[in-house]
């Protein structure tokens, strides 16, 4: 075994450029493979964070009918309580009660429809980071007689309308009826998601509360979780503490978002295993080729009495060797790789294109170390696949005519 | 003395061609331990089919082979594997040594094959390199050596072994004359002293006179079998 071993490696290096040719391939390959995997990683979760901590939270808590008719008159009655409640759990970090309906907010010459978030500035930037998502003007700073209203950096452009803009709300009180209010635009703020900053505007919950006539109006709890991997048995454990509110957990929110990630996380591996494959028939043809030259010397091989098993394993040992050389060297400078990009950040070109659909310009790829082994463990079973085919070949051989052959 | 091979009415045909070609027909042949047998005729009379068949590298389509009381024309091919490394060297007529590996561990790769303790093996590799006179080349690659020294070193790995006889077909085929002679003043050596029977073909003139027994085969059948006392040289 030691012998067959030192004959196969050196074997390998006969023929030394193509040998290394081969290898790099396997090298780049796998960096390209990797790299490509953590790109897609680093997007899902970027985009997956985004929308847990800007958006959805964890869980959200309605009135039933709310989900249809997203309007004051449809409130959580003891919202604030059930929030207080809530946050007293061990598993649940934040409970914030907010003032949420839909409505219309109007510039001087344009309107469009809206969801309205009634928050406690101080809450809010505890919990989403609001604040910091202002890019523009200030965050409930404002002391002035008209009240303050944040909107999306994306529907200020709608609107033509900028920091210090006026902009009409109009929205249903408690019993159904319209009323309308004027606001000044004290911040714009920005997220990764186009349709959301669009869609949404907050305003502080005191004054839409005053506005639709009821002081504790609460018509939505936003939740989030210590460990974010139970949300389906929190929600679950919540809607039976309250069963009349309807309770909904991102998965529910965000379906897509849900599946996506669900598909990435499978198709990653899958999209390695195509990498690997198409360099495995690359090995194999390197290895035919060297079969293919020593046609001569593997007779003699069999001839003088060694044994087709023999043969057989010195041909897959020289493409293990190869693979494990190429996979090795591949992986480590992968694992390098990744741990660079995953510190200072790739800028994505054309990034802002991507931000229309919520993913960001700057990306960090990261990779589990798992799924290295995983791709390691790939990397041999192919390579032995590969090396099977020019191995038979190599045993097929009779002696007496590859001996003969000039 | 004692008989090492055994042929009776040995024939091989080649029916792959077109036209079967009858290499071998109806070979009665008997080989005592210790001869230095040279097989010779013209181009195509059969002499490396010959070697191959009673080599157990090829299958008769006729008669048996005889080795050590057993006939290897029924052997199956896996028990034929082992049996050519314990009882059979063989010597072709270039690229017999293994590229990758030194004069000495060439030498030794049969005795390795066969398991033999580490010791034992090489002392008798250098032994045997010291008997084809490559004590100076050990560690060198075939690459590295001459024709004639590669030839001398893939005799010394023949017979390393101690095989119970040693089949060279045309060893001498790509030697200049000088390395040829000396390849084969090698071989008689080593036959006398180690008491191998050895068997080669050639049609080099040259060379025959070496060999104290000739068969001559003519179309796949024996001309003639004479016997020489050679003097010793
Ligand atoms: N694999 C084969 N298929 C068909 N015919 C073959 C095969 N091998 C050899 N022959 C034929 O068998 C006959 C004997 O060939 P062989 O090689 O044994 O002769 P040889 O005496 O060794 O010739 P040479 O001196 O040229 O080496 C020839 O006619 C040859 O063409
Ligand atoms: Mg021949």
């Amino acid at each position: 075994m030691k012998t067959l071993i030192k004959i196969s490696w050196r074997n390998i290096w006969r023929n030394r450029s193509r040998t290394i040719v081969i290898i790099t391939a396997i090298i780049l390959g796998l960096m390209g493979g990797i790299f490509s995997a953590a790109m897609r990683l680093a997007m899902e979760q970027q985009q997956f964070e985004d929308t847990i901590d800007n958006q959805v939270s964890h869980i959200q808590i309605h009135h039933p009918e709310f989900i249809a008719n997203p309007e004051a008159q449809y409130r959580i009655p003891g919202g604030n309580e059930i929030a207080k409640e809530l946050k007293e759990r061990e598993d649940i970090t934040v409970a914030s009660p907010r003032m949420v309906t839909d409505g219309m907010i109007s510039s001087a010459n344009m309107n469009s429809g809206v969801r309205i978030k009634g928050v406690d500035p101080v809450i809010e930037s505890k919990t989403t980071g609001l604040d910091q998502l202002i890019v523009d003007g200030e965050y409930f700073t404002a002391e002035g007689r008209i009240p303050s209203i944040l909107i999306g950096r994306a529907l200020a452009n709608d609107l033509n309308a900028g920091v210090g803009s006026r902009l009409v709300l109009t929205f249903q009180d408690i019993e159904g009826e319209m009323i309308s209010s004027s606001f000044r635009v004290e911040g714009l703020y920005k997220i990764t998601a186009r349709r959301f900053e669009e869609r949404t505007v907050f305003v502080k919950s005191s004054v839409i509360n005053e506005l639709i006539g009821e002081e504790n109006a609460v018509t939505e709890i936003a939740i989030f979780l210590e460990e974010p991997d139970n949300y389906r048995s929190i929600s679950r454990d919540i809607s039976e503490i309250y069963p009349e509110t309807k309770v909904r957990h991102w998965a529910d929110l965000e379906p897509s978002l849900y599946y996506s990630l669900e598909v990435l996380n499978e198709s990653l591996i899958w999209i390695l295993i195509i990498i690997i494959m198409a360099v495995s028939f690359g090995l194999l043809n390197t290895i035919l080729m060297s079969i293919l030259e020593r046609v001569r010397e593997l007779g003699v091989l069999l001839a003088i009495g060694m044994k087709r098993a023999r043969v057989f394993s010195m041909i897959v040992i020289e493409t293990t060797i190869i693979s494990i050389i190429g996979g090795a060297t591949g992986l480590v400078l992968s694992w390098i790789m990744i741990n660079i990009l995953g510190n200072t950040g790739v800028n994505i070109p054309g990034g802002e294109g991507l931000e229309e659909f919520g993913y960001a310009s700057v990306l960090y790829p990261r990779i589990e170390t798992s799924f290295y082994f995983e791709i390691a463990v790939v990397i041999v079973i192919f390579a032995i696949l590969a090396s099977i085919y020019p191995a038979w070949k190599a045993i097929r051989l009779q002696p007496a005519e590859a001996v003969r052959q000039e | 003395m004692k008989t090492v091979i055994k042929t009776t009415d040995l024939s091989k045909v080649y029916t792959e061609t077109a036209v079967p070609v009858h290499a071998l027909k109806n070979v009665n042949i008997e080989f005592k331990e210790g001869e230095f047998t040279a097989i010779v005729g013209p181009s195509g009379s059969g002499k490396t089919t010959f070697l191959n068949v009673i080599g157990g590298l090829d299958k008769p389509t006729g008669g048996h082979v005889v080795i050590d009381g057993v006939d290897i024309a029924t052997m199956k091919e896996s028990k034929l594997f082992d049996f050519r490394m314990r009882h059979i060297g063989f010597v072709f007529q270039a690229y017999n040594l293994i590229p990758v590996l030194t004069a000495i561990e060439n030498v030794s790769f049969i005795m390795l094959l066969q398991n033999r303790p580490k010791a034992e093996m090489e002392n008798r590799a250098k032994e045997m390199l010291e008997q084809v006179g490559l004590s100076d080349k050990l560690d060198v690659r075939p690459s590295k050596l001459s024709g004639g020294q590669q030839q001398r070193v893939a005799v010394a790995r023949a017979l390393a072994s101690k095989p119970d006889f040693v089949l060279a077909d045309e060893p001498t085929a790509n030697l200049d004359t000088e390395s040829a002679f000396n390849l084969l003043d090698i071989m008689a050596k080593l036959n006398k002293e180690e008491n191998i029977t050895l068997i080669f073909s050639t049609h080099d003139h040259r060379v025959i006179e070496r060999a104290r027994r000739v068969i001559t085969l003519v179309d796949g059948a024996v001309a003639s079998d004479e016997h020489f006392e050679r003097a010793e040289r």
